[in-house]
C-alpha cells in the first residue's frame, strides 16, 4: 500500500479539489437537500485517505503540509459545537434553542441559510475530518510496516509537525 | 593525603548517622497533622452527637431517589446516639493513639511516612461510616453503610501491603462482611415488596409475623452475625489481626464488629415477630461464647487473644438480643458500651506492648508490671471491666446480663455463668502472661501517647463503676429502640443474695478454677482449635475462594484463546438471552410476513448479495478478501438504504464505508505476517483454525446460528410490530419548517436532537484519542 503509484497519485491530487467543493456543497444544501456536515466531513477524509493511499503517509503530510493541524482542527470543531449548543444557556433559555428563533426571518446567501445551526453543523464538519485525518495519519502512520520500524526517528523530520 | 579522606569520611558518615532521627522528627510532626484531623474530626463529632442526644435527638429526612422509594433518613435517637458516641469517643482516643503508633510501625518496616495518606482518610471515612450507620433509619441506608465500613476495612487491614498475610486476612474479611451484607439487601427488597417501604421505623409498626417476615428476619441476622465475627462466620476476625494495632483496637473492638449487633439492634423489632430466629440467635450467640472463650484459652499472640475475646463478647449480645424484652434490650446495650470501652483499652495495650519489647507473644514476653507500671493498671482495669469484678463498668454489664439471663430461664443461666467464666478466665491469663511474673525482655520506654488513651479509658471505666447512671440512661435509650417500647436500666451493688450476684460469684469460681489449672483448659482449647482448623467454616471458605478462582480461570482462558471465543462469549449469551425471551412471550402474530412489492424487487437481490458477501467473509481465507467482502456487505446495505427512501442515512453509508475500508486496510497492513503460508499479496488470516479445543469446527457455526437466529427473531418481530410511537417521526418533520430547513435529517442532527450529536462526536474525539494512546503513545500527531 506504501507504493507509490502514478496514476494513483495523478487522479489523488485532480480528486482533491472536487472532493473539498463537494463537502462545501454538502453543508451549503444541507438543509434544503441531502447531506450535513458529517457527511462532508467525510468526503474530505475520503479526499485525504486517497493521497495517503496513493503517495504514502510521509509524502502525503509533505504534498499537504496543513494536515499538521488536523488536532487542532477536531478540537476546533468540538468547541465549536460545544459553544453553539451552550450558548444559549447565557440568555438562560435551555440549551440547542438556536437562532433566528421559529418563525423568525433568516437571511439567506442563495440556499445557504444564515443561521447558528449551521455553526454547529461547521463544528460536526471540522471535528469529522479533524478525527479521520488523526486517525489516518495513525494507522497509515509512519511506522507502518517493517520498513518504518527500522527507522523510527525518520517518522517525524520531514513533515517537522508540532507536537500538541 | 591521609587526613582528607578521613575528614571526608567523618563529614560523610556524620550527617547520616543524625539523618534518620531528623526525618522522622519531621515526618511525625507532619504525620501529626492528618492524624491529629482526623482525631479533632471524631473530636467534632462526638461533640455533635452528645449535644444533639442531650437535646433530646434529632432527625433529618431528604428524598434521595423518589423513583426508588429512597430516602436519606437519619435520626439520632437512643440507639444511634449509643454507637455514634462510642465510634467517635473511641475513635478520639484511637486515633490520638494511633498517630504515636502509625509513626513508630512505619519507622519499624521503613515505610515512607507518605504512607499514612493511605491510612487517615479511610480511618476517618470509617468513623463518618459508623456515625451514618448508627443513625440511619433506612435498610438500604443501612446496607450502603454497611458496605463502606467493609471497603474502609479491606484497605485499613491491607495496610501492610508487602505482607501476603495482610493480603489474605483483608480479602477474608471484606468477602465475609460483604457477602452476608447482601442478605441485607435481599431483606430489604423482601420486606419493600411486602410491605412497600424501605424505612425501619414504618415496618416496625407494619411488619406481621409471617413466613416473609421470617425469611427477612433471618437474612437480616445473618447480616449481623457475619458481620459481628459471629460463629460460624467467626474465622474472618482472628485474621483481621494482620491489621496494625490501631485498626483492631478500633474496628475490631467498638466499631466493625459493632456493627453487627447495631443492626441486630437496629431491627430487632422485626426479628422478635419470628421466634425461630430469636432461637437462632441463642444458638449462635452461645457457640460464639464458648467458641471464643475456649480458643481465647490457648492463644499465644497477644491480638489473637483479644479477637477470640471479641468473638466471645459480641456472642454475649447476640444471646440478650436472643432472650429479647426490656431488660435484655437495655442490658445489651449497655454491654456494647463497656466491651468496646474495655475491649479497645485491652487491644491498644496489645500494641503499646509489642512496640516496647517488639514481641508479639504471651510466651515470650512477661513481667512488664514492674518496668510501667501506668500500663500495668490501667490494662489492669481494663481486664477487669472485661472480666465483670467489681468498681468497673464492667460489673453491671454483667448484673444486667445475669438478671436477663436468669429472667429467660435455666439454661440461658447456665450459659451465663460459663460465659463469664470463661472471660474471666482468659482476660486473666492474658494480663497475668503479661505484666506478671518473670521479666524476660528489656522493653524500651513506651511513648506517653501510647499510654495515655489507655489510662483515660481505664479512668472512665473506673467512673462509670462507681457511678453506672452515667451509661445508664443512654443504654435505657438505646434498648427502647430496639425494645420499641420504653426500658428502664438501673445497674447498682447490691449486697444481698439476689440471683445476679450468686451468679456473678460463682463465675468468678470458675474462672478462678480454670486459672488454677491452666494445662487442661490448654488441652482443651487445642483440642477444639485442631477440630476447627480440620472441619471449620475457614476450610469451607478456602475451598469456596479456590474453587471460584478455578471456575473464572477456566471461563476466562476459554474466552480469551481467540479472538472468535471472545466474540462467542458476547454474542452467545446475548442469543441465549434473546432465546428466552422468544420463549417466554407469546408468538401468536407477532411475525407477519408481508407480500413484496415496487423498490421491494430491487431490495431482494441487494440482501441476497449481502448474503453471499456474509459467507465470503466467514470464509475467506485472506485477509484482504476479508475485508472486500465486508465492504460489498456495506455497500449493499447503503443501496437498500438509498432504495427504501432515506438517502442522507445511504449518502453516510456509502462514505463511512468507504473510509471503514481504507482504516481497515490499513490496519491490517500493520498486523504482522502469519509466519507460514504467506503469499506476495496476500495476508494469511488464522480463521481459529489453531484453536486447540475439540469441537472448534462446530463451535464457530454454532455460536454463529445462535446469534444470528436471536437477531433475526428480534428484528423480524419488531418489524412486524406496528409502530409505538407513530407520532413522533412525523412531528418531527412537521416541525421541520419551523426549524427553518426542509431536510429533517439535518435538522434532527444539528436542532432536535443536538445534545444526542454533540454527545457521539464527543466519543469519535475520545475513540481517536484511545488509538493515538495505543498506537503512539498519546501523540496526536
Amino acid at each position: 500500500m506504501s507504493r507509490p503509484y502514478v496514476v494513483a497519485q495523478v487522479v489523488a491530487r485532480l480528486l482533491w479539489g472536487p472532493s473539498v467543493v463537494v463537502a462545501i456543497s454538502l453543508i451549503v444544501k444541507g438543509y434544503t437537500d441531502v447531506g450535513d456536515g458529517f457527511a462532508a466531513g467525510v468526503v474530505v477524509a475520503l479526499g485525504l485517505a486517497l493521497f495517503y493511499v496513493a503517495l504514502g503517509a510521509s509524502a502525503a503530510e509533505l504534498a499537504l503540509p496543513f494536515l499538521r493541524y488536523a488536532p487542532r482542527l477536531m478540537i476546533t470543531g468540538l468547541l465549536l459545537c460545544l459553544g453553539t449548543g451552550f450558548f444559549p444557556l447565557l440568555s438562560g433559555e435551555p440549551i440547542f434553542s438556536h437562532l433566528p428563533e421559529p418563525g423568525a426571518h433568516v437571511a439567506t446567501v442563495g440556499s445557504l441559510e444564515l443561521f447558528t445551526p449551521l455553526l454547529f453543523d461547521l463544528g460536526l464538519f471540522l471535528l469529522v475530518v479533524g478525527v479521520l485525518t488523526v486517525l489516518l495519519h495513525q494507522l497509515a502512520g509512519l511506522k507502518g510496516v517493517a520498513e518504518d520500524l527500522a527507522v523510527p526517528p525518520v517518522d517525524d523530520a520531514p513533515t517537522g509537525g508540532r507536537r500538541p | 593525603m591521609g587526613d582528607v579522606p578521613a575528614g571526608h569520611e567523618n563529614l560523610a558518615t556524620a550527617p547520616e548517622s543524625s539523618a534518620p532521627p531528623a526525618p522522622t522528627r519531621r515526618a511525625s510532626r507532619s504525620g501529626d497533622r492528618q492524624g491529629w484531623a482526623s482525631c479533632a474530626l471524631a473530636a467534632a463529632g462526638f461533640v455533635v452527637c452528645l449535644v444533639g442526644w442531650l437535646q433530646g435527638g434529632a432527625s433529618s429526612d431528604w428524598p434521595w431517589m423518589p423513583s426508588l422509594d429512597l430516602r436519606l433518613s437519619f435520626a439520632l435517637d437512643g440507639l444511634g446516639a449509643l454507637y455514634a458516641l462510642l465510634a467517635t469517643g473511641i475513635g478520639v482516643l484511637v486515633f490520638a493513639y494511633g498517630t504515636a503508633y502509625l509513626s513508630l510501625h512505619l519507622a519499624h518496616q521503613e515505610r515512607a511516612t507518605a504512607e499514612r495518606w493511605r491510612f487517615w482518610p479511610w480511618m476517618a471515612l470509617f468513623a463518618a461510616a459508623m456515625v451514618g450507620l448508627a443513625t440511619a433509619q433506612d435498610l438500604v441506608l443501612l446496607f450502603l453503610f454497611f458496605d463502606v465500613t467493609a471497603v474502609c476495612s479491606y484497605f485499613l487491614i491491607g495496610f501492610d501491603r508487602d505482607e501476603q498475610q495482610a493480603h489474605r486476612a483483608a480479602l477474608m474479611a471484606l468477602l465475609v462482611t460483604v457477602v452476608s451484607a447482601v442478605a441485607l439487601l435481599i431483606a430489604a427488597v423482601l420486606l419493600y415488596a411486602e410491605y412497600g417501604t424501605f424505612s425501619i421505623p414504618e415496618l416496625v409498626d407494619r411488619v406481621d409475623s409471617g413466613t416473609t417476615t421470617t425469611v427477612a428476619a433471618a437474612l437480616l441476622a445473618v447480616a449481623g452475625l457475619g458481620k459481628s465475627a459471629q460463629v460460624p462466620l467467626h474465622f474472618w476476625l482472628p485474621r483481621a489481626m494482620a491489621a496494625p494495632t490501631p485498626v483492631s483496637a478500633y474496628l475490631h473492638s467498638a466499631a466493625m464488629v459493632a456493627a453487627g449487633v447495631l443492626l441486630l439492634g437496629r431491627v430487632h423489632p422485626l426479628l422478635a415477630r419470628s421466634d425461630a430466629v430469636l432461637t437462632g440467635l441463642l444458638v449462635v450467640g452461645t457457640a460464639s461464647i464458648v467458641v471464643g472463650g475456649v480458643l481465647a484459652l490457648s492463644q499465644d499472640v497477644l491480638k489473637q487473644v483479644l479477637a477470640y475475646s471479641t468473638i466471645s463478647q459480641y456472642g454475649y449480645v447476640v444471646v440478650l438480643y436472643g432472650i429479647g424484652g426490656a431488660t435484655a434490650s437495655g442490658a445489651a446495650a449497655f454491654y456494647v458500651l463497656a466491651h468496646g470501652i474495655a475491649k479497645s483499652a485491652l487491644f491498644m495495650t496489645a500494641g503499646a506492648v509489642t512496640m516496647a519489647t517488639g514481641q508479639d507473644r504471651l510466651s515470650r514476653l512477661g513481667g512488664l508490671g514492674r518496668r510501667s507500671p501506668l500500663l500495668a493498671a490501667a490494662a489492669g482495669v481494663a481486664a477487669a471491666n472485661l472480666a465483670g469484678l467489681p468498681l468497673t463498668a464492667g460489673f453491671f454489664k454483667d448484673e444486667l446480663f445475669f438478671e436477663a439471663a436468669h429472667g429467660a430461664g435455666s439454661v440461658t443461666t447456665v450459659i451465663a455463668v460459663l460465659a463469664a467464666g470463661l472471660t474471666l478466665a482468659y482476660i486473666g491469663r492474658f494480663w497475668m502472661l503479661l505484666f506478671l511474673g518473670r521479666p524476660r525482655t528489656d522493653p524500651s520506654p513506651v511513648p506517653r501517647l501510647l499510654t495515655a488513651p489507655i489510662t483515660v479509658l481505664a479512668v472512665a471505666s473506673v467512673l462509670v463503676g462507681v457511678v453506672p447512671q452515667l451509661f445508664a440512661g443512654l443504654a435505657a435509650d438505646a434498648g427502647s429502640v430496639t425494645n420499641a417500647a420504653p426500658v428502664d436500666v438501673s445497674p447498682g451493688y447490691h449486697l444481698d443474695a439476689r440471683p445476679a450476684n450468686l451468679m456473678a460469684l460463682s463465675a468468678w469460681a470458675l474462672g478462678v478454677l480454670v486459672l488454677v489449672f491452666p494445662g487442661t483448659a490448654r488441652a482443651g482449647s487445642l483440642a477444639l482449635a485442631r477440630a476447627g482448623d480440620r472441619i471449620g467454616p475457614q476450610r469451607i471458605y478456602t475451598r469456596l475462594l479456590r474453587a471460584s478462582f478455578r471456575l473464572s480461570g477456566a471461563l476466562h482462558a476459554r474466552e480469551v484463546l481467540d479472538l472468535r471465543s471472545s466474540v462467542a462469549a458476547v454474542l452467545v449469551p446475548a442469543g441465549l438471552l434473546m432465546a428466552l425471551a422468544f420463549a417466554a412471550t407469546p408468538t401468536v402474530g407477532a411475525y407477519a410476513v408481508g407480500s413484496p412489492a415496487g423498490s421491494d424487487w430491487l431490495i431482494l437481490p441487494l440482501l441476497g448479495l449481502v448474503l453471499v458477501a456474509a459467507c465470503v467473509t466467514a470464509r475467506a481465507g485472506t485477509r484482504l478478501g476479508m475485508v472486500l467482502a465486508l465492504s460489498v456487505v456495506g455497500f449493499a446495505l447503503a443501496a437498500v438504504y438509498a432504495l427504501n427512501s432515506a438517502p442522507d442515512v445511504a449518502l453516510v453509508a456509502v462514505v463511512v464505508e468507504t473510509m471503514i475500508t481504507l482504516v481497515f486496510l490499513a490496519a491490517l497492513a500493520r498486523l504482522p505476517r502469519a509466519a507460514s503460508a504467506a503469499r506476495p499479496g496476500h495476508l494469511h488470516v488464522d480463521v481459529g483454525a489453531e484453536a486447540p479445543l475439540r469441537g472448534a469446527r462446530w463451535r464457530n457455526p454454532l455460536a454463529a446460528g445462535v446469534a444470528g437466529l436471536a437477531a433475526l427473531a428480534g428484528i423480524w418481530g419488531f418489524l412486524s410490530e406496528p409502530d409505538v410511537t407513530p407520532g413522533l417521526a412525523e412531528e418531527l418533520i412537521r416541525r421541520t419548517p419551523e426549524a427553518h430547513g426542509q431536510d429533517v435529517v439535518t435538522v434532527t442532527i444539528t436542532d432536535f436532537r443536538g445534545l444526542d450529536t454533540l454527545a457521539e462526536i464527543t466519543v469519535l474525539l475520545i475513540a481517536v484519542v484511545g488509538v493515538a494512546t495505543l498506537v503512539r503513545k498519546g501523540r496526536l500527531w
